[in-house]
């Protein structure tokens, strides 16, 4: 168990290098695709102008101490007012985002264009390196791993006394997977580097949430105290001019 | 907004272009980035790269852009033959550009010819209703043409929509000062605080317009926005600390027959402070007015 086995230097010719120089082009691959199909966004009006409600409503929070009380006031007025105010969604109207997202046939498209092009090339890029790739001993990994480990890195080794250690070539396609974003923002400049996970993670967002957005900034700014900031400033100007004329 | 490095920059760029160093391209690439407005200098030193045909082909895919900037320029500086020059070789390029069709309406702006120019950013905006450019070129045709009632018409709608754009609310801040409209003008400038509250100009501004404003309360008020703008600028505002002397007398004269309890005593001496501090910048940086300034202050005190 202990022992080292020696692994042969054909297989990091043959299986290593070539599994990640065809994962970087299929990557790269993908992004012109993705490029290519990608359709000019038409903003919503409705979204845009919610998008800007919330960063006033935002600037509203933050700067809610400079203005005075009054104006504070009118302004939450006008925010969450229950008839007409800006951040106040009537309880049957709050846009389902899913429903909208099956009901509008372009963003409907989109989500399949974006799953499509990452769900494919996955599913190829497994299926051959199973193919290929199976039944040997690829890599040894540096550090030790428990039992738990095996059945997920050592998959088409059929033998249960090697070392957790040493792992098929289907953990190498993992690791690639996960790791080759720092590869690409070299290849295809900083903001490309979108890899796997993240476009894993990107598949499961559905897209802009605005009416529960909406609903946390009316609730953040019904909280507020409003404390005048201002009093406090002239005593701190009072105490740099006397620095000053010191 | 710029940044002191970026700033340092460019003065070193554009004084390395004037006396006839290399860097043109640097400069206008800054220049582009940064949004200043350079126009003569980007005329002068855009044309001589167009013109010479070797450097303009050693710009590849940059050289419509090139194209566009000049243009631009051109038509600030109102040299409106040079700006039709580049916006026809752009148009022979992109023949359906809604770019070249923005700069097109932008030429025709420059000439005058506001129906037309009208026309054409109605037409561009059909194509494409969210473009915040073109909402601000309409509004910049009226304020061109003396309108600023249609100016503000404009504004108010475009803020509907976008109404977290600072550069909009502080444009419809001075025109509402431009039409003593105050009360609005003081709206608008609550909103510039409230998106960036440390920036002295806004408080400034905000206590100009309370001061004009007047009343009692306003005068307070005023009074303490002097006040934190002398603190966010560390007392170098002269503008601020003539605020609080003048803010300071006028509040005496008002309350004058009333009760001395109303007045706001959160900084009793601050307005002999920024009288000694005003003394003290005028001795250093005006000598010659230190007199007229005595007197000026001596003379608010009573």
């Amino acid at each position: 168990m202990a022992e080292d086995l020696v692994l042969d230097t054909a297989i990091r010719d043959w299986v290593l290098i070539p599994l990640s120089v065809v994962m970087v082009l299929i990557g790269i691959l993908r992004y012109f695709v993705s490029k290519l199909m990608r359709s000019s966004p038409s903003p919503d009006a409705k979204i845009v102008k919610e998008g800007q409600v919330i960063i006033r409503a935002r600037n509203l929070k933050a700067g809610a101490n400079f203005i005075p009380l009054r104006s504070f006031r009118t302004r939450r007025l006008y925010f969450s007012n229950e008839e007409n105010g800006l951040l106040h969604v009537p309880k049957g109207q709050g846009t389902n985002p899913q429903a909208q997202m099956f009901s509008d046939p372009n963003m409907a498209m989109d989500m399949m264009k974006k799953n499509l092009s990452m769900i494919i090339p996955q599913a190829l890029t497994f299926a051959w390196v199973n193919f290929f790739f199976s039944g040997f001993v690829a890599a040894k990994i540096p550090f030790p791993l428990t039992q738990r480990f095996r059945s997920m890195l050592q998959n088409g080794i059929d033998l249960s006394t090697v070392d957790v250690s040493y792992v098929s070539s289907r953990s190498w396609y993992f690791l690639n997977l996960f790791g080759l974003r720092g590869l690409f923002s070299l290849i295809l400049g900083d903001e490309n580097a979108i890899d796997d996970t993240q476009r894993m993670m990107q598949m499961g967002g559905f897209g802009f949430d605005a009416s529960k957005s909406l609903g946390a900034e009316k609730d953040g700014l019904d909280i507020i105290q409003h404390d005048w900031a201002l009093p406090r400033f002239e005593q701190r100007a009072e105490s740099v001019l006397r620095k000053l004329v010191k | 907004m710029v940044t002191k490095a970026e700033e340092t920059e460019l003065n070193q760029l554009e004084n390395q272009v004037e006396n006839g160093g290399g860097g043109v391209w640097e400069y206008l690439c800054l220049v582009r980035k940064l949004k200043v407005r350079r126009s003569e200098l980007v005329l002068k030193h855009g044309l001589s790269i167009l013109n010479d045909p070797g450097k303009r082909s050693s710009l590849g895919p940059d050289e419509w852009t090139l194209y566009e900037q000049v243009a631009i320029a051109a038509m600030d500086c109102q040299s409106l033959g040079a700006a039709q020059n580049c916006i026809k070789v752009l148009q022979k390029k992109f023949p359906e550009s809604k770019r070249v069709g923005k700069l097109e309406a932008l030429l025709l702006e420059a000439k005058g010819m506001w129906e037309e120019a009208e026309k054409a950013y109605s037409i561009l905006l059909e194509d494409n209703p969210l473009d915040q450019v073109i909402h601000k070129r309409k509004v910049a045709m009226a304020k061109a043409q003396g309108k600023p009632s249609s100016a503000i018409e404009h504004l108010n709608k475009y803020l509907e929509v976008f109404m977290a754009d600072h550069d909009a609310w502080r444009e419809l801040a001075e025109i509402y000062v431009s039409l003593q409209m105050y009360k609005q003008a003081a709206f608008c400038y609550e909103e510039l605080i409230l998106s960036q509250p440390t920036l002295p100009l806004y408080h400034l501004a905000y206590a100009e317009v309370l001061y004009t404003i007047g009343g009692q309360e306003n005068l307070i008020a005023a009074r303490k926005y002097y006040a934190s703008t002398i603190d966010l600028t560390g007392g170098k505002s002269t503008r601020a600390l003539f605020g609080i002397c003048l803010c300071g007398s006028a509040i005496a004269q008002l309350s004058k027959g009333r009760n001395k309890e109303d007045k706001d005593m959160a900084a009793p001496e601050l307005q002999s402070l920024a009288a000694t501090a005003l003394e003290k910048e005028y001795k250093q940086k005006a000598p010659a007015k230190l007199n007229l300034l005595s007197s000026a202050l001596r003379s608010l005190k009573l």
